[in-house]
């Protein structure tokens, strides 16, 4: 079997014809790919997001429920606060009776100022000069 | 801005050389329509695309036969899809009355289909586009040597496969 024979054997053999409707389509599909210049050019972000819709709805939907419950703690944070002062006061209030009972178990009526520093040692000698002078 | 391109004069002037380049690489016609559709609304989009391009038929082969590569890799392994196109029966040639020409047309189609789709590129574009083997490199990305070797293997190959054929019809 001669090569060229052969090889120009193969290249006589027609190719098939490309169907003629695909002449309309294609260019059709072509020309209205192109956007035309009066039409707004799709933004960065718009062609990112039109990606995947349904999945940015749901991470704004997220982010949105986040927001909402931050934005609910912070507003509740002085109700606490007003909710913390009268426990404050039943704990200084608890502290008072505690030191009065044990003042009166030690044999003092004295009722002792819970805001007093305790007796801090002997007071100078003037102090104790002019109690005695009034005795 | 570059002026849009001539769509309808590339079309007329191209796309049959396309189409038989896309037809034969896929075995594929529905593939072959996206790709030469893809390949279409590449050029209206970048009206610069064929600039500085010396040879359009040339530049065109290349581009189609990127996107028929890139089709590929989405498609999954070249081999995978090898395989795929090996049993496609697909018609590129076109059809005749006379049974023996239609016999070694069908021959000659499966002959193809069994080659490798990196030598049957080269063998369609040296036989049936009339590329010589430098144009056939620049439009495949190859070496002018890899070309040729390509296109010895696949054309001996052939040749075992038609030789009954062949000298039966001669």
């Amino acid at each position: 079997m001669n090569s060229d024979d052969f090889e120009k054997r193969l290249q006589s053999q027609p190719m098939r014809q490309i169907p003629g409707e695909w002449r309309t389509q294609i260019l059709q599909g072509a020309k209205q790919s192109v956007p035309s210049p009066l039409d707004p050019r799709p933004s960065f972000l718009s062609t990112l997001l039109w990606l995947n819709p349904k999945a940015w709805a749901s991470l704004a939907v997220v982010w949105i429920t986040i927001f909402a419950l931050q934005f609910a703690s912070r507003s509740g944070a002085p109700k606490i606060t007003t909710e913390s002062v009268p426990q404050s006061s039943v704990f200084w209030m608890s502290l008072r009776y505690e030191q009065q009972t044990l003042v009166e178990l030690m044999g003092n009526n004295q009722p002792v100022d819970a805001d007093q520093p305790p007796d801090a040692g002997p007071k100078p000698h003037s102090e104790r000069q002019s109690k005695t002078a009034a005795v | 801005m570059p002026a849009p391109p001539d769509l309808e004069r590339l079309y007329d002037e191209h796309a049959q050389a396309l189409f038989a380049f896309l037809l034969n690489f896929t075995r594929d016609e529905n593939d072959t329509r996206d790709l030469l559709q893809e390949i279409f609304i590449r050029l209206a989009r970048e009206p610069g695309l064929l600039r500085g391009a010396r040879d359009e038929r040339a530049f065109l082969i290349r581009v189609a036969h990127n996107a028929a590569i890139d089709l590929m890799r989405r498609r999954g392994t070249r081999q995978k899809y090898h395989d795929q196109f090996a049993e496609d029966e697909v018609s590129i040639f076109a059809t005749d009355e006379n049974p023996d020409a239609v016999a070694f047309r069908e021959a000659l189609s499966r002959a193809l289909a069994e080659l490798p789709a990196d030598q049957r590129a080269v063998v369609h574009l040296k036989l049936w586009e009339n590329l010589t083997f430098e144009e056939i490199a620049t439009a495949l990305d190859l070496s002018p040597n890899t070309a040729a070797s390509r296109y010895r293997y696949g054309i001996d190959k052939m040749r075992e496969r038609l030789r009954p054929i062949y000298e039966e019809i001669k």
